[in-house]
């Protein structure tokens, strides 16, 4: 029961997986390229997207949906031919290849793929200040108290070697 | 028992009584792995072959049964200077891991750190540098599993020379790292180094 349980959970996760990175069938066709850049993007980080796709001095509506960053305006860059435009990454995306369309308004399609990546840590960790650094207060009891007892022996010893002296 | 024998005897604990003194005065620093625990010194006997991975499910809870370690975590995000994030210092039980990676026992990286102390005292991974190879790490996770890891290197690095890539990098099965200060204090700049023990997925309970 267990198994079939968890091979059931195994093959759901698998075609959610399978979902998330297929392309959404309405991109096929005849698509233009769009650029990307930059092709591989960590969270927060703002992409370009540009493309001939949409012609001189055209426009379009580019569609981020797909990881959640909405919809971005494409307007002509310097060089006239081509569209740009700009979306950022957001925070909580998943790792993942991300679909990304133009719709331009001369009625063609642009469409790239964006691969998101997550960040890893770089450097050690700041976990400690050292408030577990210092004396051994057990140990220097311990050596007090030892101390404390040599002085005292000592002591006796002394007085019974004059008080030895003085009977003879 | 002659005199002499006796004041013999009372110099002996005069000189042990002044060595404890002398010596517990000196610092008491978290402790330090051995050299017999870094991979150099190949794998231990007694290796436990590696489990499937698990689905992702974010921890709830770290134990480290040898140690007597047993904390709750919280998730961690990255610091301004890209570093890991740590637990706030004023809470000496808690553990953090990093929640925009792999939570442990899901194939990949697990990153865990937690404090060695704070300015009241030792803290949650004070004793991880005691760790050694073959001992277990278990992680309670919020699907109502218990990811087990194995030890397989406690290994000591400076900070100036952390080894990103070694500790950082996604893994192509289940792993674990615990991160936490050591390797050295000095009052002016802080604990030197980072402890991380390493380890793998061998089980679930």
């Amino acid at each position: 029961m267990r198994t079939t349980v968890r091979l059931f959970t195994r093959t759901a996760l698998t075609v959610a997986a399978i979902g998330a990175f297929a392309v959404p069938p309405a991109y096929a066709g005849n698509s233009e390229t769009l650029e990307i850049y930059p092709s591989e993007a960590t969270p927060g980080t703002t992409v370009t997207v540009n493309t001939l796709a949409c012609g001189k001095h055209g426009r379009g509506v580019g569609d981020a949906n797909s990881l959640g960053a909405g919809e971005f305006h494409l307007n002509p860059s310097t060089h006239k031919e081509v569209v740009v435009g700009q979306f950022t990454v957001p925070e909580h995306v998943k790792p993942g290849t991300y679909g990304i369309s133009v719709a331009c308004d001369n009625g063609k399609t642009a469409r790239g793929d964006l691969i998101v990546k997550h960040r890893r840590p770089s450097g050690h960790v700041q976990t400690g200040v050292g408030g577990s650094v210092g004396p051994d207060t057990a140990q220097v009891t311990a050596g007090a108290a030892v101390l404390a007892a040599a002085a005292v022996g000592g002591v006796l010893l002394l007085r019974r070697r004059a008080s030895g002296a003085q009977g003879h | 028992m002659s005199n002499r024998s006796k004041g013999w005897g009372i110099a002996v604990a005069a000189c042990v009584g002044i060595w404890l003194v002398q010596n517990g005065s000196e610092h008491v620093t978290p402790p330090v792995p051995s050299a017999a625990q870094a991979f150099a010194a190949g794998p231990s006997v007694h290796t436990d072959a590696a489990a499937d991975p698990l689905p992702p499910s974010a921890p709830v809870r770290l134990r480290i049964p040898e140690t007597d370690v047993d904390t709750p975590m919280m998730g961690l995000g990255l610091a301004a200077d890209g570093s890991l994030d740590v637990p706030p210092a004023g809470n000496r039980n808690m553990a953090g891991w990093f929640e925009d990676g792999t939570p442990p026992g899901a194939k990949g990286t697990a990153i865990v750190a937690g404090h060695v102390d704070n300015a009241e005292g030792p803290a949650v991974f004070y004793t991880l540098g005691a760790l050694k190879k073959g001992h277990r790490i278990e992680v309670d996770r919020q699907d109502g599993r218990t990811a087990v890891f194995t030890v397989d290197a406690v290994e000591v690095y400076e900070n100036k020379d952390f080894p990103d890539r070694k500790v950082y990098d996604e893994a192509d099965r289940a792993e674990i790292r615990v991160i936490t200060c050591g390797g050295g204090f000095s009052k002016k700049n802080g604990y030197q180094g980072n402890v991380v023990a390493f380890g793998h997925l061998i089980g679930v309970r």
